[in-house]
C-alpha cells in the first residue's frame, strides 16, 4: 500500500511538472486519500497497530 | 481595491519577487530536508518505518504545491494543497511521537536522534515551521494579488532555480518509490529489512 501512495505522489509531481494540472491534482488527491487511509489502518489495525495505552482510560 | 492603487507597479514587482524567493526558499528547506532522511537511510542503514513513510510523503505533498506556483502560475489552490500535506504531517508526527513519549521496553524512538532530537519531533517541528512559514509570508508580503500579473517567466534566474529544484524534488520522490517498493513490496513496511533484498 505504501507503493501505491509513492506511486500516486509521484505521479502528481510528474504530471504537475508535465502541466498536465487536471490529472497531478486527481494523483494528489488520491495519494492524500491512501495516505489518510494507511496512517489510520496502521494506528487501529490490531496486529499492526500502534497502541498507546498510557493514554488509554 | 484602495489597497491595489496604492501599490505602485515597481512596488508590486519587487513584491512578487520576494515572494517567489521565499517559496524557493521553502524548496529548498524540503529538499534538503528529505535528501537528509534518505541519508540517514542508506549512509546509516535507518530503515524508515510506515509513519515516517508517510511523513516523507507529505513533505512532498507541501513541496507540489509549491512546485505549482512555479509552473503554472501563483494560486491559492496551490497553498491550500501545501497546507493540507501540512496538516497531514503535523498529525502523523504528533502521533507517533505520543507513541513513543513514555518509555516502554523495546519501544524506542525509530532513528538515532539529530541534535539530540529525533524524527518525529523534528517533523513536528517541521509542519509548525510550515505553517509559521506561510502564516509570515501572507501577513508580510500581502495579499498576493500582484503576483497574478507576475508571472514567474518575468524572473527568468528564478525560475531557473526553481525548475531545478523541482527536478530533484521528483528525483527524489522517484528514489523513495523505489526504496519503499524494496522495503514493503505490496505489503505491510517493516523496519527489520528490505523485503526485496536477500
Amino acid at each position: 500500500m505504501m507503493v501505491a501512495v509513492f506511486l500516486a505522489m509521484t505521479a502528481a509531481l510528474i504530471f504537475g511538472w508535465l502541466g498536465r494540472r487536471d490529472i497531478a491534482i486527481a494523483c494528489l488527491a488520491a495519494c492524500f486519500v491512501l495516505a489518510v487511509w494507511l496512517f489510520l489502518f496502521e494506528i487501529y489495525s490490531p496486529d499492526y497497530g500502534f497502541r498507546m495505552p498510557w493514554i488509554r482510560t | 481595491m484602495a489597497r491595489k492603487s496604492l501599490i505602485s507597479a515597481s512596488a508590486q514587482k519587487t513584491l512578487a519577487q520576494l515572494n517567489y524567493i521565499y517559496l524557493l526558499l521553502m524548496m529548498l528547506v524540503i529538499a534538503c530536508i528529505l535528501t537528509a532522511a534518505m541519508t540517514l537511510q542508506y549512509r546509516y542503514g535507518e530503515l524508515p518505518c510506515p509513519l515516517c513513510l508517510l511523513q516523507r510523503v507529505a513533505l512532498f505533498g507541501v513541496a507540489f504545491g509549491i512546485m505549482q506556483n512555479f509552473r503554472q502560475g501563483f494560486s491559492y489552490q496551490n497553498t491550500g494543497f501545501s497546507l493540507m500535506f501540512t496538516i497531514l504531517l503535523l498529525v502523523v508526527s504528533i502521533r507517533q511521537t505520543l507513541l513513543d513519549i513514555y518509555p516502554r521496553p523495546g519501544h524506542d524512538y525509530i532513528g538515532s536522534a539529530v541534535f539530540g532530537i529525533h524524527m518525529p519531533v523534528w517533523s513536528i517541528l517541521i509542519a509548525a515551521t510550515i505553517l509559521i512559514a506561510y502564516a509570515l509570508k501572507m501577513s508580510v508580503l500581502g495579499g498576493d494579488e500582484y503576483l497574478e500579473k507576475a508571472n514567474i517567466g518575468k524572473f527568468p534566474v528564478l525560475r531557473r532555480i526553481a525548475d531545478i529544484l523541482s527536478v530533484i524534488l521528483i528525483a527524489l520522490c522517484v528514489v523513495n518509490l523505489v526504496s519503499a517498493f524494496v522495503q514493503c513490496g505490496f505489503g505491510q513496511c517493516h523496519t527489520s529489512g528490505y523485503k526485496l533484498l536477500p
